[in-house]
């Protein structure tokens, strides 16, 4: 598995859990949430253009992701925390291809999803400085 | 020779043990280290001037980490004008993060994890600020 296979599957996961958890929200999160889930299906396009200008067959999502039981708004609020953290650590790491198209692409994608890890966790009221998005702990 | 900051120090070990001291030194510094480094004290100078204190710790954070990789090399501070205004701020977090992002894909050494991962911090202090 590429890095970008593996950015397109974390891309995947988090748009499947935005469309179960965000009607768990309401206010600002739930705005914020209609607006992330549109942001990564624009990624998951970016990347299956990528996959047509290169010429191979981008991976298929799978036909469900565990989510567990999202019973009510903090339930869905910890769930996309995880998800955003779990899709900037993927392309955090994807970073380190050595091709420059791959390099480059990864990059674009970690950067932006280091700002919808900031955005998701202000709108949630959690404290956004980070000096290493994604790093593993 | 060597393209990466780890051959050129295992080279320089080499040459050391071939009594060849004098081509062992490291004479000069990273560039792309550098540039970072003196970006994330300047970034660092501009948030805690704003209040953006934790905006301004990971910049602290960035530029200790920089040192330490630049070592037995200091980079003296330069004399930059702080931000204005939250709008001059933004603009200079992305900034700092394009020239992040440039010298991950542009750099020779082992660090372009490293330059991404200032270049995506960077990139989430604007967004926030803007």
């Amino acid at each position: 598995m590429s890095a970008v296979d593996a950015g397109l599957a974390a891309e995947y996961a988090a748009i499947f859990a935005y469309s179960a958890a965000a009607v768990r929200l309401d206010g600002d999160p739930r705005t914020l949430a209609e607006a992330l889930e549109s942001e990564h299906r624009s990624r998951r396009d970016t990347l299956l253009d990528h996959y047509a200008a290169t010429g191979t067959d981008a991976p298929a999502p799978a036909p469900g992701y565990d989510v567990g039981v999202i019973a009510d708004a903090a339930a869905a609020q910890e769930l996309l925390t995880g998800v955003e953290l779990n899709v900037t650590a993927t392309w955090r790491a994807g970073v380190a291809a050595t091709d420059p198209v791959e390099r480059r692409l990864c990059l674009d994608m970690y950067a932006a999803s280091a700002v919808s890890l900031a955005r998701w966790r202000l709108a949630i009221g959690q404290a956004v400085a980070d000096p290493w998005p994604g790093r593993p702990e | 020779m060597f393209t990466t900051r780890r051959g050129l120090l295992i080279g320089a070990a080499v040459l050391a043990a071939a009594g060849c001291t004098e081509q062992a030194q490291i004479i000069t510094s990273d560039a792309d280290l550098t540039a970072a480094l003196r970006t994330a004290r300047s970034l660092a100078r501009g948030a805690e001037a704003l209040g953006y204190n934790e905006i301004a710790e990971d910049h602290r954070t960035h530029a200790a980490t920089l040192e330490r990789l630049l070592r037995p090399s200091t980079i003296e501070d330069e004399e930059a004008e702080a931000p204005a205004d939250a709008e001059a701020l933004a603009a200079a977090e992305a900034a700092g993060s394009a020239e992040a992002a440039e010298s991950s894909m542009t750099t020779l050494s082992d660090y372009a994890v490293l330059f991404g991962e200032i270049a995506a911090s960077r990139a989430a202090h604007a967004a926030v600020i803007a």
